[in-house]
C-alpha cells in the first residue's frame, strides 16, 4: 500500500507539474520576449533589454486606448456593483418565485458567445437611438461586469449569518447601524474581489467592444489586436506583460481578501 | 387575527431590489438578442426562414459548421484529457503545490484572450517553444511551424480554456470523501472498478459542466482563431464577425449569429439539465 | 405576583401567513429569576423570545420590563441581551472587540470600555484570549464570549436561545453549572429557551412548558416533574409508565380504572366510562416488594445504565410499562422473568385520554 501511495504521489506531482508549466507557458513566454532584445521573438532571448518598454511611450494610439479602457472599466464596474449588490440581496433574502431563473439570466452574458451579444447590442442600440461610441461601450460593459458582481455577492451573502444583524441590534445598534457595522465589513472582501475581476473582464473584453469602437475611440484590446495584425513586434509583449502584472496584483489582493481557494470556486 | 406580509410571495418588498438590474439587462441585453432573432426571421415580405434554408443548402457553409464543431470537439477533448487528472491532482496536492496550481489556473483567467493568443503566436512559431521541445525530445527531425495549422489552433485554444475544465471538476472532486474509495476497496473492488463505479459517477456533474463551458466557448471563439490560424480557416463565429465587420453582409451575419446563439443556449440548457439529472450541484 | 413581576408578557399573539405560532401567551418573571421555556421545536418558544427581544413584532399583546412598556421599542432600545443559538459572534472582530461591541454601540465613554471588557473577560475566564479571532475558539469558548458580550452592556434581562445545543454532552453539563453561577452572582434575570428537559430541570427556578403556541404549565422543576399538569407535560418531561384504561367506578375522591393489568386506583374525579391514561414515574415503582397494590408483568428487556437499571415490561399496544431501580443486587434478571410491580396510589397520575 505504501508503494502504491508513494507512486500515486509521484503521479500527482507529475500531472500538477505538467499542468502548471502548460498553463503558465504563454505568460512566461510573453514576459520573457518583452525583456529580450530580439525583434523576432527569439527564445531564450539573446540579450536582455528594456527597449520595448521604452517604445511604449511612443506607440501611437496606445495611451488614448488605455485611458478609454480604464474609464469604461471603472465606471461600468461601479454601476454593476450598485445594480448587482441590490439584486444579490433580493435573490438571497427575498422570498419570491423565479429567483433561480433571475440569477441564471443575470449570469447568462458570461455563457453566451460574446460576439453574438455584441452584434445584438449594436443593432439594438441603433434601434433605440444610442449612437454615441463612449455611451454604447459603457452600457455594453455593464452587461459584462454585472455577472461577476452578482455571482460573487450572492455567494458571500448566502454564507452570511443574518443572526449577526440581530445580535448587533440587541447590543444597541439601530437597523441601519447594524447593516453598516456588521454586514458591510463581512461583505467587503467579496465586494472588492468581484469588483476587481469585473474590472479586469471589462479591460480585457474584445468581442463586444469590437462593434462599438470607431477610428477615434478604441479600447486597449482592440488597439492591441490592431498592432498584432499590422506590425507584430515585442512591444505588444511589453503591453501584455503590464497586463499580466495587473492581473498578478489583483490576484494577490484577492488572495489576501478572500483566499485563493475561494477565488477558485465555480 | 390579521394575516399580513408573507401571505403573498409576490408582495415581498425585498424583490424590488432586483428590479433595476433585471430591467437593465432586459432592455440592453435580452431585447437586442430577441430583436436579432426576430430580424433573422424577417424577410422583405414578412416572416421567412429563407436565410436559414439558403445558408444550410450551401455546402461551403456546411464545411464551416464542420470546422467549428470539429475544432471545438478537439479542444474539449484535449482539455478533458489534461483537465480531469489535473483536477484530481489539485484536490490531492499538498498545500504548497496546491497554491502553485491555483495561481497558474486563476492568473490566466484574469488575462485577456488577445494577450494569450498573441503569446501562442510566439509559442507556435517554427523557432517556438513547442517546436524546440518536440525536436529536442526526438519526435520531430526538424522544427516545423504549428502556427496557422489546425493543430496549433487546438493546442492554443485548449490552453486558454483549460481552467474552465479544471475548476468545475475540481469543485466536485474536492467534495468526494476519499473514504468512499477505501470503502470500495474493503468491499473487494479493484482500483479500476472503484474508479469506474465510484469516482467517475461522482465526478460526472463536474465533467458535464466543464465540457459544456469549454465546448461552448470553443464554438464561439473569435480572437483565438483570427490570430492562430488566420482568415483562410473559417468557423461560424469568424464568418459572423467577417460578415458584419468586413463584408457588411448583415443578413448573413444575423443568420450565423442566431445559429451560434441557438447552439450556445442549447449547450448551456442541455448541460444544466444533464448535470441536475446526474444529481450534482455543479453550476 | 403581578405587582413584583419584573418581566410581564401579557396576551402575546403571533401568526405567520395565517398560521398561529403564539396564541395569547402570558408570562411573568420575577427579578433575578431564571425561567426556562421548554418545548418541542415549533412550539413557539423561540418566537416568544424574539418578541421579547424586539426582533419580531407581536400581532397583539403587551410586554413590560421593569415597569416600562417596551413592546413598541426597537431591539436596541430595550436593554435586553441575547445569547443566540449559534452565538452570532462577529467573525471580523477579536474576542475583546466582540465584547466591546455593545458598549461602543451604546457610546459608553472610551475610558470605561477597556476595564469593563477586561472584567467580563475574566468573569468568563478568557483573559488570555482577548486578542484572538473568534473563529479560532472552541465551541465552549465561543459560547462564553457570547455570554460575556450580552452581559457586558448590563442588560435588565438576558435571553438565551438554546445556547448549549452545539456543545457535546460533557462540556454542556459544565457550562450549565458555570452559567447558572455567573448569572446568580450578577443577579441577572434570564429567560432561557431549550428543548432539552434535563437542561431545563437542572438550571431553572421555574419552567414554562410550551406546546402549540401556549404555556401548558409554569412551575418549579420539582412540581413539573412530580405533578405534570397535562399529559403533554408528562410525556415531554421525564420518563413514565403509561397504561390506558376506562373509569369503572368511584370510591370517595378516587376513581377505579380498568386496565390491561386489572383494576387500578388513582386520585381524581372522572365520570364512569371515561377513557383515561394512568401514569407513574419509573423510580416510584418498586419491584418484588409490598405496596398499595401490585401487578405481575413479564420482563422484556433490562438496560444497565450505571447508577441505575431500566426494566421494560411486556405490555399491550399503547401501554408502556417501565421501572427504574438502583437496587438489583442479584444482577440483571433474564428476559421473560415474571416480576411483581407495586407503587403508592398517591404516585398515580391520571389524565383524560387524548
Amino acid at each position: 500500500m505504501t508503494v502504491l501511495e508513494r507512486l500515486s504521489q509521484y503521479v500527482v506531482w507529475a500531472i500538477a507539474g505538467f499542468t502548471v508549466v502548460f498553463l503558465m507557458t504563454p505568460l512566461i513566454v510573453t514576459v520573457a520576449v518583452s525583456f529580450g532584445s530580439s525583434t523576432v521573438f527569439t527564445l531564450p532571448p539573446p540579450d536582455w533589454s528594456l527597449r520595448w518598454y521604452e517604445r511604449l511611450a511612443n506607440m501611437r494610439g496606445l495611451l488614448p486606448a488605455l485611458v478609454v479602457s480604464l474609464q469604461i472599466a471603472a465606471v461600468s464596474t461601479a454601476i454593476a456593483m450598485v445594480l448587482g449588490t441590490l439584486c444579490a440581496i433580493a435573490l438571497v433574502r427575498g422570498r419570491f418565485p423565479g429567483r433561480e431563473t433571475i440569477s441564471t439570466f443575470l449570469v447568462s452574458p458570461l455563457m453566451l458567445p460574446g460576439l453574438v451579444i455584441g452584434i445584438a447590442m449594436l443593432q439594438g442600440f441603433k434601434a433605440m437611438g444610442l449612437r454615441d461610441v463612449y455611451g454604447s461601450l459603457l452600457v455594453a460593459h455593464v452587461v459584462i461586469t454585472l455577472p461577476y458582481v452578482v455571482r460573487t455577492v450572492v455567494g458571500a451573502l448566502s454564507l452570511f449569518d443574518f443572526s449577526l444583524i440581530d445580535a448587533a441590534r440587541t447590543l444597541g445598534c439601530s437597523y441601519p447601524a447594524a447593516l453598516t457595522r456588521v454586514l458591510v465589513p463581512a461583505l467587503a472582501p467579496a465586494f472588492l474581489t468581484s469588483g476587481m475581476f469585473a474590472f479586469l473582464a471589462s479591460m480585457d473584453n474584445y468581442p463586444i467592444s469590437i462593434f462599438f469602437t470607431d477610428a477615434w475611440t478604441k479600447t486597449l484590446p482592440i488597439q492591441m489586436l490592431q498592432y498584432v495584425e499590422e506590425r507584430p513586434d515585442p512591444t505588444i509583449a511589453a503591453i501584455s506583460a503590464c497586463l499580466v502584472l495587473l492581473a498578478i496584483v489583483a490576484l494577490v489582493i484577492g488572495d489576501r481578501l478572500v483566499g485563493l481557494r475561494k477565488l477558485a470556486d465555480f | 387575527m390579521t394575516t399580513k406580509g408573507a401571505a403573498s410571495p409576490w408582495r415581498d418588498p425585498v424583490a424590488l431590489l432586483a428590479v433595476p438590474a433585471v430591467l437593465y439587462l432586459l432592455v440592453v441585453y435580452a431585447f437586442p438578442l430577441l430583436w436579432l432573432f426576430m430580424k433573422s426571421l424577417t424577410g422583405p415580405t414578412g416572416l421567412t426562414v429563407q436565410p436559414y434554408v439558403s445558408f444550410l443548402s450551401d455546402p461551403f457553409n456546411w464545411r464551416i459548421v464542420g470546422n467549428t464543431l470539429r475544432v471545438a470537439g478537439w479542444v474539449t477533448l484535449v482539455c478533458f484529457l489534461i483537465g480531469y487528472p489535473a483536477a484530481f491532482a489539485l484536490a490531492r496536492a499538498g498545500a504548497l503545490l496546491q497554491i502553485v496550481m491555483l495561481v497558474s489556473i486563476i492568473l490566466p483567467l484574469s488575462i485577456g484572450a488577445v494577450v494569450k493568443a498573441f503569446a501562442w503566436q510566439i509559442v507556435l512559431r517554427r523557432d517556438g517553444v513547442v517546436a524546440q521541445l518536440l525536436v529536442g525530445v526526438g519526435i520531430w527531425d526538424e522544427p516545423q511551424r504549428l502556427l496557422f495549422t489546425e493543430t496549433g489552433l487546438v493546442l492554443g485554444a485548449a490552453n486558454i480554456f483549460l481552467p474552465f475544465m479544471i475548476l468545475p471538476i475540481y469543485s466536485v472532486v474536492k467534495l468526494i470523501n476519499p473514504r468512499l474509495s477505501e470503502a470500495g476497496a474493503t468491499l473487494g473492488a479493484t482500483p479500476l472498478y472503484r474508479f469506474t463505479h465510484v469516482t467517475l459517477p461522482l465526478t460526472l456533474p463536474g465533467v458535464v459542466s466543464g465540457v459544456a463551458f469549454v465546448f461552448s466557448m470553443s464554438v464561439s471563439m473569435f480572437v483565438i482563431p483570427s490570430l492562430l490560424i488566420g482568415d483562410r480557416f473559417q468557423t461560424l463565429s469568424t464568418l459572423m464577425g467577417r460578415s458584419f465587420l468586413l463584408m457588411r453582409n448583415e443578413q448573413l451575419g444575423s443568420t450565423t449569429a442566431v445559429i451560434l446563439l441557438v447552439l450556445a443556449v442549447s449547450i448551456v440548457v442541455g448541460s444544466t439539465w444533464l448535470a441536475r439529472r446526474l444529481g450534482g450541484s455543479a453550476t | 405576583m403581578t405587582s413584583d413581576s419584573f418581566l410581564d408578557v401579557a396576551g402575546a399573539e403571533k401568526s405567520f401567513g395565517g398560521v398561529t405560532v403564539l396564541g395569547g401567551v402570558d408570562l411573568e418573571v420575577a427579578a433575578g429569576e431564571f425561567i426556562s421555556l421548554l418545548g418541542p421545536s415549533g412550539c413557539g418558544k423561540t418566537t416568544l423570545l424574539r418578541i421579547v427581544a424586539g426582533l419580531l413584532a407581536a400581532d397583539r399583546g403587551t410586554i413590560r420590563l421593569d415597569g416600562e412598556e417596551i413592546g413598541a421599542r426597537p431591539p436596541h432600545r430595550r436593554d435586553v441581551g441575547v445569547v443566540f443559538q449559534n452565538y452570532a459572534l462577529f467573525p471580523h472582530l477579536t474576542v475583546a472587540e466582540n465584547i466591546a461591541f455593545g458598549l461602543k454601540a451604546r457610546k459608553h465613554p472610551a475610558g470605561e470600555i477597556g476595564p469593563t471588557v477586561r472584567r467580563f473577560l475574566s468573569l468568563v475566564r478568557l483573559t488570555d484570549f482577548a486578542d484572538r479571532s473568534v473563529r479560532a475558539l472552541s465551541g465552549g469558548q465561543q459560547q462564553r464570549v457570547a455570554v460575556a458580550r450580552a452581559l457586558a452592556v448590563k442588560p435588565k434581562l438576558l435571553l438565551l436561545d438554546e445556547p448549549f445545543s452545539a456543545l457535546d454532552r460533557k462540556l454542556r453539563e459544565n457550562m450549565q453549572i458555570e452559567l447558572r453561577r455567573l448569572l446568580r452572582e450578577l443577579g441577572i434575570t434570564a429567560v432561557f429557551v431549550t428543548h432539552d428537559q434535563d437542561e431545563a430541570l437542572t438550571m431553572s427556578d421555574r419552567i414554562a412548558v410550551m406546546n402549540r403556541g401556549a404555556i401548558e404549565q409554569l412551575a418549579e422543576p420539582a412540581t413539573i416533574y412530580r405533578s405534570p399538569a397535562t399529559a403533554f407535560v408528562l410525556e415531554f418531561v421525564g420518563l413514565s409508565s403509561r397504561l390506558n384504561g376506562t373509569v369503572v367506578g368511584q370510591d370517595h375522591d378516587h376513581v377505579i380504572v380498568d386496565t390491561a393489568f386489572g383494576p387500578l386506583r388513582a386520585a381524581g374525579s372522572f365520570v364512569t366510562g371515561a377513557p383515561v391514561v394512568l401514569a407513574v414515574r419509573p423510580e416510584r415503582i418498586k419491584v418484588n416488594t409490598g405496596g398499595d397494590y401490585a401487578l405481575v408483568a413479564r420482563l422484556r428487556d433490562a438496560v444497565f445504565q450505571g447508577s441505575k437499571v431500566q426494566l421494560h415490561f411486556e405490555a399491550k399496544d399503547g401501554d408502556h410499562l417501565m421501572v427504574e431501580t438502583a437496587d438489583l443486587s442479584d444482577g440483571l434478571p433474564p428476559p421473560g422473568t415474571e416480576m411483581r410491580l407495586s407503587w403508592a396510589v398517591a404516585d398515580t397520575l391520571i389524565y383524560p385520554a387524548s
